[in-house]
């Protein structure tokens, strides 16, 4: 029916809110799964994929571009895993590596700071101060991983469709307000939406694939006809077009792929 | 020539050498405006006066040139070539050898007397033609007879560029000029060479044809009708009467992007058709559309899309017949003002109601999202549409057509003029031993005066960016010779590689400028090496006038990079990619020098 994704900074309840919507609806819960999921496929190590995810990019990673390559992996096995619909996920940029997807709803989840910090000083034993810092270096990261990666701020309010601030509202009203928007007429998979679903996932597959030899390029995907977009790197664009058809050997549905190279990238490629 | 120590002027020519060579090879600016850069600064830094530095512009070479490319165009406004290319493939027969030789000859002699890249325009409409009507892959067709019209050029002096400044270049070194068919036995020998290379070895260097069942892919009469398989074939279909109930509004370009089919017209209930409808157009229910695509694609469509394919073509039956509408492959010609644009920005579509299907280029086919790509010289685009809009879309002249639609010879009653002025030209040229500048003019002048094609069509004919190239390059040469730079490298290389024998050092100086054609262009390798040679040759004790004819001939060996503009142009029409360039150009390179530096040894006797 919906994909709801739940983001959230530390020790703000998303997690509980998540949990407990996805056992109201009958909607499986993912969050690590998709890190197993894309561990599993592209055989990388969880622990670099974690890092990949969670840290924002240095310098180095800047100059290298790996970092993309990890992202590629983790929004394809996101896309995969929720493409069969009736999910709430939540983890890091749903909202992002999902994008253009109608029948995703996208919440985040804040709570208070100062409620934050005392749970922080709950759990791990800490001073205020200490739990403080430690809460606000977390917002940070995130902050410039999303910046870095996505030049969005995470905790810009357009980025979502609602924004709970739990404090005011309990972890019972914010269950009750998302599934109370996953039954809603605008939110239904429709067959256009799932094609759009079906597309991402499609693309996302071939960024993927396309990752090992560089991840410097934009995929969009239309109804099964892929086009991978390169920028003005000639010789990149020769080597992909040599090598495109057994790199992409494995993945269904792709009814034509083509390399283009400086044309101007659509929006929702990814 | 004395050596003289290397002083301030000299070290700053070699840095203008230097900065045009490097603006040759990154493309920051155009090369004909760096050779206007060099107009003006080298007067600007005193090595050559303000007289020198445009001297090129009325030099008898660049005044050739125009001449040359008026006399072109006026051919072609005559359709000549095209009465002659009949005979010629009927002489040949049927074998693929025997075409590629016969029309390879026939090329090389026109583009002994034009622009070689005319020549090339004029003939591929022919060689496509032949290609389909034989079945014999272009790819196998164009890049020999490419080559020929390169190597052409070397048959008179008016056959290349380089070969057309070689006169001006001597003049300061006071050596004898050449007549126009002094290096028509070496041209002869370099032409039979360069045919013998492929008709032996093309099985080894020739792309052996860009798509294995090249005309066998699905079925149903693509033979017959001579379409393109990879881009498609005409059905029908019919949107069912509930199309618009359950889904958001599909349009033209929505069925493009998503099953890269394009929709040639459609039907308005009750009973008008339109052609070629606008991409925002919307698809209603109940309507009939004729589709181009392939076939998979169109099931696909007709599957998701909920809507009937039907067995044959009914309701349009009259507007997809042969004689009404047709696929027609066009591309983008050297001097095309839709260069570096992309067909949206052209508005092809809306203008001429005619759909773009495809684009080859370099051996690869783009079917999605044509209308950003920015075109490049040699694309051939393939368009479908009603006869009369391609014509008109041809008559336009922003591009190059090369198939069926039937090259209306547009002034054949001015043929024979264009053939008496040609003519008339040869005979000043050889009989009265007239300045070539004189003569070609005089023709140029004689068909326009005749009519055969006005004097706007051809000022629109001549190529400035070939007329600035060189006009400003001369007072780089001007400046090497005056300087005395040109002296200074010379002896410095001549120390370098010691005492040869002239053969040996013709041979050199041949594959010096084979790689310096290939970065700065025919006309600068030229412009830049003579006053070189000459000096050196004078130091050596060797011919001088040698030296300069074998820069003026190897000037034109550029077959392994597709920068010559006739390789650039063949690209897209041949299916090639830089690869197969490569390997035929490196062979035929190869051979190039060795036949010139024979045949050179033979008739001259150095």
């Amino acid at each position: 029916m919906a994909i709801i994704t739940i983001s959230r900074g530390s020790y703000s309840k998303g997690k509980e809110v998540a949990e407990k919507t996805a056992q109201r609806l009958g909607y499986r819960c993912l969050s690590r799964d998709v890190i197993l999921e894309a561990s599993g496929s592209y055989h990388i190590p969880e622990i670099k994929l974690v890092k990949a995810i969670h840290d924002a990019p240095s310098v180095l990673d800047r100059l290298s571009g790996g970092k993309r390559a990890y992202i590629a992996y983790y929004q394809s096995a996101l896309a995969r895993l929720v493409q069969k619909d009736n999910i709430v996920y939540h983890g890091l940029a749903g909202h992002l590596l999902l994008k253009g997807v109608p029948h995703v709803i996208k919440v985040r989840i804040i709570a208070d700071l100062a409620d934050r910090v005392r749970q922080e000083m709950q759990q791990e034993g800490v001073s205020e101060q200490d739990a403080r810092s430690l809460i606000l270096k977390d917002d940070e990261e995130r902050r410039k991983w999303t910046l870095s990666l996505y030049g969005a701020d995470p905790w810009d309010s357009a980025l979502y469709d609602f924004v709970i601030h739990i404090q005011r509202f309990t972890v019972s009203n914010a269950i009750d307000f998302v599934c109370e928007a996953a039954g809603l007429e605008q939110f239904r998979t429709t067959r256009e939406s799932q094609q759009k679903m079906d597309d991402l996932a499609l693309a996302g597959q071939v960024k993927a694939a396309l990752a090992m030899l560089s991840a410097d390029v934009a995929v969009t995907s239309e109804y099964g006809n892929v086009l991978v977009f390169v920028g003005s790197d000639d010789r990149l664009a020769r080597k992909l077009r040599d090598k495109i058809k057994t790199l992409i050997a494995g993945i269904e549905g792709i009814n034509n792929i083509e390399v283009h190279s400086r044309t101007a990238v659509p929006p929702d490629a990814i | 020539m004395e050596s003289t120590a290397l002083n301030g002027e000299m070290i700053l020519v070699m840095a203008m050498i230097g900065l045009a060579v490097f603006l040759f090879i990154v493309e920051w600016i155009r090369v004909d405006v760096v050779a206007i850069l060099m107009m003006v600064t080298l007067p600007l830094l005193h090595l050559v006066t303000p007289r020198e530095a445009f001297v090129g512009l009325s030099s008898n070479a660049v005044v050739s040139i125009i001449a040359v490319i008026i006399i072109g165009a006026g051919l072609d406004k005559t359709g000549l070539i095209n009465k002659l290319v009949g005979p010629i493939v009927k002489l040949a027969g049927k074998s693929p050898s025997r075409i590629v030789v016969a029309i390879s000859l026939a090329i090389a002699v026109i583009s002994s007397f034009m622009q070689n890249i005319g020549a090339a325009a004029l003939f591929l409409p022919a060689v496509q033609r032949i290609s389909k009507a034989l079945k014999i892959s272009i790819s196998k067709l164009l890049m020999p007879i490419g080559f020929s019209a390169i190597l052409g050029g070397t048959l008179t002096l008016v056959g290349s560029s380089p070969l057309i400044l070689l006169n001006d270049l001597l003049v300061p070194f006071k050596l004898e000029p050449f007549g126009l068919f002094d290096v028509t036995p070496v041209g002869l020998g370099l032409v039979v060479s360069g045919l013998l290379c492929f008709i032996l070895f093309g099985r080894f260097i020739l792309p052996q044809g860009s798509q294995e069942g090249d005309f066998n892919e699905d079925g149903n009469n693509a033979e017959a009708r001579g379409l393109l398989p990879e881009v498609g074939e005409t059905y029908e279909l019919r949107t069912p009467d509930d199309f618009t109930h359950y889904r958001d509004p599909v349009r033209v370009e929505d069925l493009r992007r998503r099953y890269l089919v394009n929709i040639a017209a459609m039907t308005e209930p009750p009973d008008y058709k339109l052609f070629s409808p606008p991409l925002d157009a919307v698809i209603r229910s109940g309507v009939d559309l004729l589709v181009f695509g392939r076939h998979k694609d169109v099931q696909r469509m007709a599957e998701k899309e909920e809507m009937v394919l039907k067995q044959a073509v009914e309701v349009f039956k009259e507007d997809a017949a042969e004689h009404t509408s047709g696929t027609v492959e066009a591309v983008v010609g050297p001097r095309s003002p839709i260069e570096g644009k992309t067909l949206r920005q052209i508005s092809l579509r809306d203008r001429f109601q005619v759909t773009p299907l495809a684009i080859y280029r370099e051996g690869e086919i783009y079917r999605a999202e044509i209308g950003d790509l920015a075109l490049r010289v040699g694309d051939a685009i393939v368009l479908h549409g009603p006869w009369k809009r391609l014509q008109l879309l041809h008559g336009e002249g922003s591009l190059l057509f090369t198939t069926p639609i039937d090259v209306e010879i547009m002034r054949p009653e001015k043929a024979t003029f264009a053939a008496l002025w040609l003519a008339v030209a040869l005979v000043m040229i050889l009989a009265f031993k007239i300045q070539l500048s004189v003569c070609l003019m005089a023709g140029a002048l004689g068909m326009i005066i005749t009519r055969v094609l006005s004097i706007d069509e051809a000022y629109r004919s001549v190529d400035w960016r070939t007329v600035f190239l060189l006009a400003g390059l001369i007072p780089l040469g001007i400046a090497t010779e005056k300087t005395g730079t040109a002296a200074w490298i010379a002896h410095s290389v001549l120390a370098a590689i010691g005492t040869v024998k002239p053969i040996v050092l013709l041979t050199i100086i041949g594959v010096l400028t084979s790689a310096f054609t290939l970065v700065v262009s025919n006309v600068g390798a030229t412009v830049l090496l003579v006053p070189l040679v000459v000096n050196m040759a004078v130091a050596a004790q060797a011919d001088p006038r040698m030296a300069a004819l074998v820069v003026g001939l190897a000037a034109s060996n550029s077959f392994i990079l597709p920068t010559h503009q006739v390789n650039a142009f063949y690209m897209g029409p041949g299916r090639y990619r830089s690869t197969d360039f490569l390997r035929a150009g490196g062979l035929i390179s190869l051979v190039f020098v060795l036949v010139m530096i024979g045949m050179i040894y033979l008739v001259y006797g150095v």
